[in-house]
């Protein structure tokens, strides 16, 4: 399936938004997540189903002032 | 003589905020950390590079301190995007505060008071701990007291250019008619100018450049440590006024 994240396409065979965060590695970061412009939850990621096209967008804290 | 600075009830025993960037390295960045005293640490947020998803998250360098943190909104050229950045923070579950920090002029990064307004009124209903970062002027300050942020953040001067308080009149103009707190933010080069903005009667100051960009960063925390506490209390003891001519100091009758 391919999933926009972060702006880039990607083919993966994933079905949840927590799949998503694992295929990367994440899972211990601070990452938060949104999908189609809208912000979920770290404890919604499991039930939240991946679509063809979907927009992701994983981001976290880097040092700013 | 001294009371601590409350921002949203949360008592802050230093009056610094200090922001996380452009350190020489994590080590120099968490002992200027450690020297500096601050309570409230200033991050960004990005994407996570995918292509190297474990590169640096700030928040595995900051050391084991408690801390109050205070993401920003930078990057963000409307209230729109920098909604959408404070939702994101927030969601992270570290932090409700959010320093609102608009700008659409890369050669200046001059804050956008219109945005800037609309964004605080959002986020501030929503529940947020607003702090925006605004240009020194004293009419939108008040206005983003009254739109509900928790205190208000005015620039000296731009960000990283280290020239200091630019109008200190309109400074002491914003702490005198603002009732939340003021926390001069952007611009500060050095320990006079810190001196300067707490002398002025600022709650606090803002600072990154002035300290990770400083020759030896530790020391320069340090140094605005003191600056910090020196301004202050030269700001509750209360200066002498200003005067064209000479008072002699020692007596001059009874001279030999």
């Amino acid at each position: 399936m391919n999933l926009i994240i972060n702006g880039e396409t990607h083919d993966m065979s994933v079905e949840t938004i927590d799949e998503v965060v694992e295929h990367f590695g994440l899972q211990q970061g601070l990452v938060v997540a949104e999908v189609n412009g809208i912000v979920i939850e770290r404890n919604e990621w499991e039930n939240t189903t991946v679509t063809e096209g979907m927009r992701i967008e994983l981001v976290h804290f880097v040092g700013g002032g | 003589m001294q009371k601590n600075l409350v921002i949203a009830g949360h008592e802050l025993k230093s009056r610094l905020f200090l922001g996380t960037g452009r350190y020489p390295n994590p080590y120099i960045q968490n002992k200027a950390i450690e020297a500096s005293e601050t309570e409230v640490l200033t991050f960004a947020i990005r994407r996570v590079n995918l292509q190297d998803p474990h590169e640096d998250s700030i928040l595995q360098h900051v050391g084991g301190r408690y801390f109050q943190f205070l993401p920003n909104t930078s990057g963000a050229k409307n209230a729109e995007e920098a909604i959408r950045i404070a939702r994101l923070a927030k969601a992270s579950g570290i932090s409700d505060w959010i320093k609102v920090e608009i700008s659409k002029n890369e050669k200046t990064l001059l804050p956008d008071p219109i945005e800037t307004l609309k964004a605080t009124e959002v986020l501030a209903k929503e529940g947020f701990v607003v702090l925006p970062y605004i240009s020194d002027d004293p009419v939108i300050c008040k206005k983003l007291e009254e739109a509900g942020a928790a205190a208000v953040m005015p620039g000296g001067s731009p960000i990283g250019t280290g020239l200091g308080i630019l109008n200190p009149y309109n400074i002491s103009l914003i702490v005198e008619e603002l009732n939340v707190p003021v926390i001069v933010d952007a611009g500060l080069g050095s320990a006079a100018d810190v001196t300067q903005a707490m002398e002025l009667g600022a709650d606090g100051v803002l600072l990154n450049t002035a300290i990770a960009k400083a020759k030896d960063p530790i020391a320069m925390a340090h140094s605005i440590k003191h600056a910090i506490q020196a301004g202050r209390l030269s700001y509750l003891a209360g200066r002498i006024p200003k005067k064209k001519y000479a008072t002699a100091s020692s007596p001059i009758s009874s001279g030999i």
